[in-house]
This record gives structure tokens, C-alpha cells and sequence, in this order.
């Protein structure tokens, strides 16, 4: 044995003994994160190629110095969260090359640069969200410190969701009063965060209560329905989406929450009438707003009667929905190739359509390589919720996954024409700060969760 | 740039993206193969069961099986036989949050409650805080209840005094349902 002698100083012996340790798993994502670098190299540079023919060097130094960071949060992985998941973080690095990539294409179609390109600002925020996501992992010691903050995240979830509505730096973009800003040069979505904040108040919440959400009540039907008084906190939760759809007009966000939060009671007590009880709310609360408010009426209609021709030629008809879907026609199996197809027809192509943007160039192939990323990324997620770990972090590690499986369902759907369209984010693809830094932030907390609950490996106790 | 390079390109691009998701699938399949041997108890144990709840304090090394009770463990696998300190070896939750687990019967009685002085603690809004008491009495076990709220059920019946348990018949405190098995 090889054990240092020096007994008094017991940070060295840590030390030591974590240099020991043979890191399987940050070695399989080192591995991992060099190929996810070199796919996403790959994509600016065909880009390049299949639209303007040269290659220019400036968007590949920039890729380069975002994976200088990916790099340095894969170092502090290696100090801070040895035992964290190893696929997720080379999962995210592609999926938003992808993006940026994408985006870029799009910027070389429109002939914008410099600093209105869209894919500069999200090259800056990538950057931000990563070292975002360094800060959680390196503050964020232990997942169940968040847990005594409960109410605090509740009440700061509330905060930023009702920031936007205030006078002075509330902004209205189309039509969906969602965002802050000063001016014109910085603008975020607090929702975004809010997301996070929300999902850590909801387990803390249920890790609390769910005894008497599921226990208690009376069987209806051959199902036990919950007290009325146990109701309390769904229908507050309800009624906040549903605040959210009437002043903030923005369907997907509300959506967002009410899924989470069925999704994570549903899991806590393990009663299906949380489900029914949660479909039947949403249903009603669906079926009420898109016949009495304007917008959400249009957009059903859009979904429903998309090809008729007074619908697509309608101001704010289905003129989008069509383009993207003419687009993915387009693409076909193996897509127009990088830099080849005209995904910029689509308005929107850049956020809400590109999907769509990428279906066109990369076609079915492609698209089902990035849902196939997403479907491990959630399945790694939901994964490290089932490991032998605290029921906090459960939960949360189990709602913050589904957040983000429910985040692509709601987009991929929309833009395919199975559901109708809300305007919502594709994690880590599409143009958005926010977005992006709210993602990588669920990415940092689901390492942490995943390092904490993972039983140290036989390596380290044979050590 | 010629067409055909951009075309080899193209589906170079696509094979490459597909190389990296099945790196990251082979990557997986280690995480799910590759566990078994080394968690041999993670099969029969089953990760659904909550985390290790604390043992109660009664968990008292049980009496050792004598020769003759075997028989008559067997015969009262029926209901009927009323349980005694020879026959009853365990408390089997059948019902409740704490489903499935087993508790091993000694010679001193069971407190149960919310309180976390119990030997017994069931946390559910229908509990009292100290609701019911199992203790033996000449050699047979007895249900008692200690002036709870919603009362302690012995065979769906509401008891009253305390009450001889049979083995195999359900007790019901709160939201939780227990049985004596030998």
C-alpha cells in the first residue's frame, strides 16, 4: 500500500486519494466530448461549404473557444462531481454545435454579421450558460442544500414570472409579454429560470406532503381522489398557467408548468387520479381559452384547417407552419445537405422553426440522430431519479428531465402538425439566451443529482 | 467545390452524426449490462422500495423457533388460531406507505402512533399520535387502542377493549394495514 504517512494533513490525503482514483467515467466523457467537438467542427465547416463555398475561420475559432469551456466544465466534473453522468454533458456540447451551426446557416442566408448576427449572441450566450452551469456545479455542493430553500424557489418562481408584467422592464415580442430588458440591448426571459426554480419548489413540496396526497381521501370509481383541501396546491399551480396564458399570452409556457407539475405529483404518490385530475384541468382549461381568447383560437385553427387556402393566406395564419412543413418535405430522407436547402423561407426559422430549418438539411436521418440524443439525454435523466438516491432528488432530477422531453414534444410536435403550435424553446438548439442558460443550469443540477446519489464505484473502495 | 465532394460531405456529415449517437448508446450499454454483477442484491430487492427506513426499536432478536411450532404455524395458516407468543413471528404490513416491510415480534408490546417514540411510527394525517398498543398477555398477543381519534380496526371491526389477535387477520390503523404471521 501505497497510503501517504502524513496523518495531520488530511487535505493532502483527500487530494491524493481522489488523483487515485481511476475516473472511468470522466474518461468515457473526455472520449465522448472529443467526437462531440469534432461533430460539431464538422457541421460549421460543411455549413460554410454548402452556402458560400470558402471556409472562413472566424465561427471556427469562436466553436473552438466554446469548447474550451465545455472543456474546462468537463475539468471541474473531474474535481468537483467525479462520479457524475458522463453522457449528458457530450449530449448537450452537440446538440447546441447543432444549433449554433444552424443558426449560422441561417445568419449566411440572411446576410447578417457581426453583432446582428443571431448566431454571435448565441455563441455569447452559450458561453454565459456554460460558465452558468460551472458556477452551479462548483456552488452547488450537495442537491439537498436546495431542499431547505423550498419556499424560497416558490416564491422566487413567482417573482420572475410576474416580473415581465411590470411597467418599465416588461417587453412585449410578438404579442407574448414575456420578457425583461433594458432598452433594446439586453432582453431575457425570466420564465425560463423560473422553470428551475419551480421544478426545485414542487419536489421539495411533494417530498413534504405527498403523504397526505396520497394516502388520504376517498375512492370514487375504483380511484382514491384526493381531499379537497389536499387540492389546494394543484389548482394554485393551475391557476398560475392559466394567469399566465390570460396576461402574459403565452400557451407553451403554461403548458410547461402544468405538465411538470402533474408529471412530478403524479410520481410522488403514485395515484393516477393526480393524472386524471391534471388532464381533466388542463382539458377544460384548454377548451375554455381557445374559445374565448383570440390567439389561442387562431392557432387551433392553424393546426386544424392548415392547408385551406383562406387559413394560410390569414394574417398570422398558417403561412409559418406550412413553410417548415414544405421544408421538411423538402429535406427528405438524407435533407439538401449543409448550406444547400432554404430553410430561411420559414419566418422563425432561427428559434420556434428550427427543427424544421434542420429537417430541410439534414433530413429524416438527421432529425432522428437529434431525437435520438434528446431520448438519452431524458432516459439519463429520468434514470438517475430511479438510482438509489434521496427522494428529493428523485424528483427533481425526474422533473427537470421531463421538463425538457416535454420542452421537445410540445416544439417537434408543433412544427410537425401533431399538436398545435405554442411558442416555446427546443432545448439547446434554438436561438434564445435564456433558453439556453436555464438548460444548462438543468444540466449542472442533474451532474450534481447524478454524483450525489451514485454509490462510489468498487474501484474507490478497493483504493 | 465540386458537387460530388459536397455530396460525399453530406452523407459524411450524417454518418458521422450517427457514429457519435452510437458512442453515446455504447456508452450506455455498459451502464445497463454491465451493473449486474456487481449488484447481485439490486435484483430481488428492487428499487421501488423508498430508502431504508430506520429500524424500529423493537426489532429484538426474535425467539428461536422451537421444534413444535413449525406444526402449528402451518396449521394456522387459515384464519382462526389467535396469536400467541409461540406461533407469531412477525408484523407484516400489508397496506400502507410502508407496504411489504416485516417487523420481527419480540416478548414486549408494539407501541403505535405518530409520535416518533413508537415503536411503530405511521405518519399519516389519520393516526394519533399515540393510537394503539400490541402487547402480550399471558402469552398471547392483544390489540389495544389508547383512545385514538379514528379508532384501531380488527377485522374491519372497531375495537373497543383490547382484543385477542388472530394470526392472518387484518389490523387496520390509520391509512396502514398490518398483520401477526408466524
Amino acid at each position: 500500500m501505497t497510503t501517504p504517512k502524513i496523518v495531520a494533513d488530511t487535505s493532502v490525503i483527500k487530494t491524493m486519494r481522489k488523483l487515485r482514483i481511476p475516473q472511468t467515467e470522466r474518461n468515457r466523457e473526455l472520449a465522448l466530448l472529443i467526437l462531440a467537438f469534432i461533430v460539431n467542427i464538422a457541421m460549421v465547416l460543411l455549413v460554410q461549404l454548402g452556402a458560400t463555398g470558402a471556409i472562413d475561420t472566424t465561427l471556427v475559432s469562436l466553436t473552438a473557444t466554446l469548447a474550451a469551456l465545455v472543456l474546462g466544465l468537463h475539468v471541474c466534473l473531474r474535481y468537483a462531481a467525479p462520479r457524475a453522468d458522463p453522457l449528458l454533458l457530450p449530449i448537450v456540447t452537440v446538440l447546441n454545435g447543432i444549433g449554433i451551426a444552424m443558426i449560422y446557416r441561417l445568419d449566411l442566408a440572411e446576410g447578417y454579421t457581426g453583432w446582428a448576427a443571431f448566431s454571435t449572441r448565441q455563441i455569447v450566450w452559450s458561453a454565459i450558460a456554460i460558465v452558468a452551469a460551472i458556477t452551479v456545479i462548483l456552488v452547488v455542493r450537495n442537491h439537498r442544500i436546495l431542499f431547505r430553500y423550498t419556499y424560497v424557489f416558490g416564491l422566487s418562481a413567482f417573482v420572475l414570472l410576474l416580473l415581465p408584467l411590470l411597467p418599465g422592464i416588461g417587453k412585449s415580442v410578438n404579442g407574448a409579454r414575456v420578457w425583461i430588458g433594458i432598452g433594446d440591448l439586453l432582453s431575457f426571459q425570466p420564465g425560463e429560470v423560473a422553470k428551475i426554480a419551480l421544478a426545485i419548489f414542487f419536489a421539495g413540496y411533494l417530498v413534504r406532503t405527498r403523504d397526505s396526497l396520497s394516502l388520504v381521501g376517498r375512492r370514487f370509481l375504483g380511484i382514491q381522489f384526493p381531499r379537497l383541501r389536499d387540492l389546494g396546491p394543484i389548482v394554485v399551480v393551475w391557476a398560475l398557467s392559466m394567469g399566465v396564458i390570460v396576461f402574459q399570452r403565452d400557451l407553451g409556457t403554461a403548458l410547461l408548468y402544468f405538465g411538470m407539475f402533474t408529471v412530478m405529483i403524479y410520481v410522488a404518490t403514485g395515484r393516477l387520479s393526480w393524472v386524471l385530475i391534471g388532464l381533466g384541468l388542463f382539458g377544460g382549461g384548454a377548451a375554455i381559452a381557445s374559445q374565448s381568447l383570440t390567439y389561442v383560437n387562431g392557432r387551433f385553427n392553424n393546426w386544424l384547417d392548415a392547408f385551406s387556402q383562406e387559413v394560410y393566406d390569414a394574417q398570422g395564419g398558417s403561412f409559418q407552419l406550412l413553410q417548415g412543413i414544405f421544408g421538411l418535405a423538402h429535406g427528405g430522407l438524407v435533407g439538401t445537405g449543409l448550406g444547400q436547402g432554404r430553410p430561411a423561407i420559414t419566418p422563425l426559422a432561427e428559434s420556434d422553426y428550427i427543427i424544421a430549418s434542420l429537417g430541410e438539411e439534414l433530413g429524416l436521418a438527421g432529425i432522428f440522430a437529434i431525437l435520438a440524443l434528446y431520448l438519452v439525454f431524458v432516459g439519463r435523466g429520468i434514470r438517475i431519479g430511479f438510482m438509489e438516491g434521496d427522494d428529493f432528488g428523485k424528483l427533481l432530477s425526474l422533473g427537470l428531465a421531463f421538463t425538457v422531453a416535454l420542452q421537445v414534444f410540445i416544439m417537434v410536435g408543433g412544427v410537425t402538425r401533431v399538436i398545435p403550435l405554442t411558442g416555446l424553446t427546443t432545448p439547446f438548439l434554438a436561438a434564445g439566451g435564456s433558453s439556453l442558460v436555464a438548460n444548462w443550469i438543468i444540466v449542472a443540477l442533474l451532474l450534481r443529482v447524478s454524483d450525489s446519489v451514485k454509490p462510489p464505484r468498487n474501484a474507490e473502495v478497493s483504493a | 467545390m465540386s458537387e460530388l465532394t459536397l455530396l460525399l460531405l453530406r452523407f459524411g456529415f450524417l454518418i458521422l452524426l450517427w457514429f457519435f449517437v452510437l458512442g453515446v448508446v455504447y456508452a450506455l450499454r455498459a451502464d445497463l449490462f454491465g451493473r449486474g454483477n456487481r449488484k447481485p442484491a439490486a435484483a430481488s430487492g428492487g428499487s421501488s422500495s423508498p430508502a431504508p427506513a430506520p429500524a424500529p426499536p423493537v426489532a429484538r432478536p426474535a425467539p428461536a423457533p422451537s421444534s413444535p411450532t413449525a406444526p402449528t404455524a402451518a396449521v394456522n395458516r387459515s384464519r382462526g388460531g389467535f396469536a400467541t407468543a409461540a406461533n407469531a413471528r412477525r408484523l407484516v404490513i400489508t397496506q400502507g406507505p410502508r407496504e411489504g416491510q416485516e417487523i420481527p415480534l419480540g416478548s414486549g408490546p408494539i407501541t403505535i402512533g405518530r409520535s416518533a417514540d413508537s415503536s411503530l411510527v405511521f405518519r399519516d394525517d389519520y393516526t394519533s399520535t399515540h393510537h394503539a398498543r400490541l402487547l402480550q398477555w399471558n402469552e398471547e398477543w392483544m390489540i389495544q387502542d389508547l383512545g385514538s381519534t379514528n379508532g384501531t380496526f380488527l377485522d374491519g371491526k372497531r375495537i373497543g377493549s383490547p382484543t385477542q389477535v388472530p394470526l392472518h387477520t387484518p389490523i387496520k390503523v390509520g391509512q396502514t394495514v398490518f398483520e401477526l404471521r408466524g
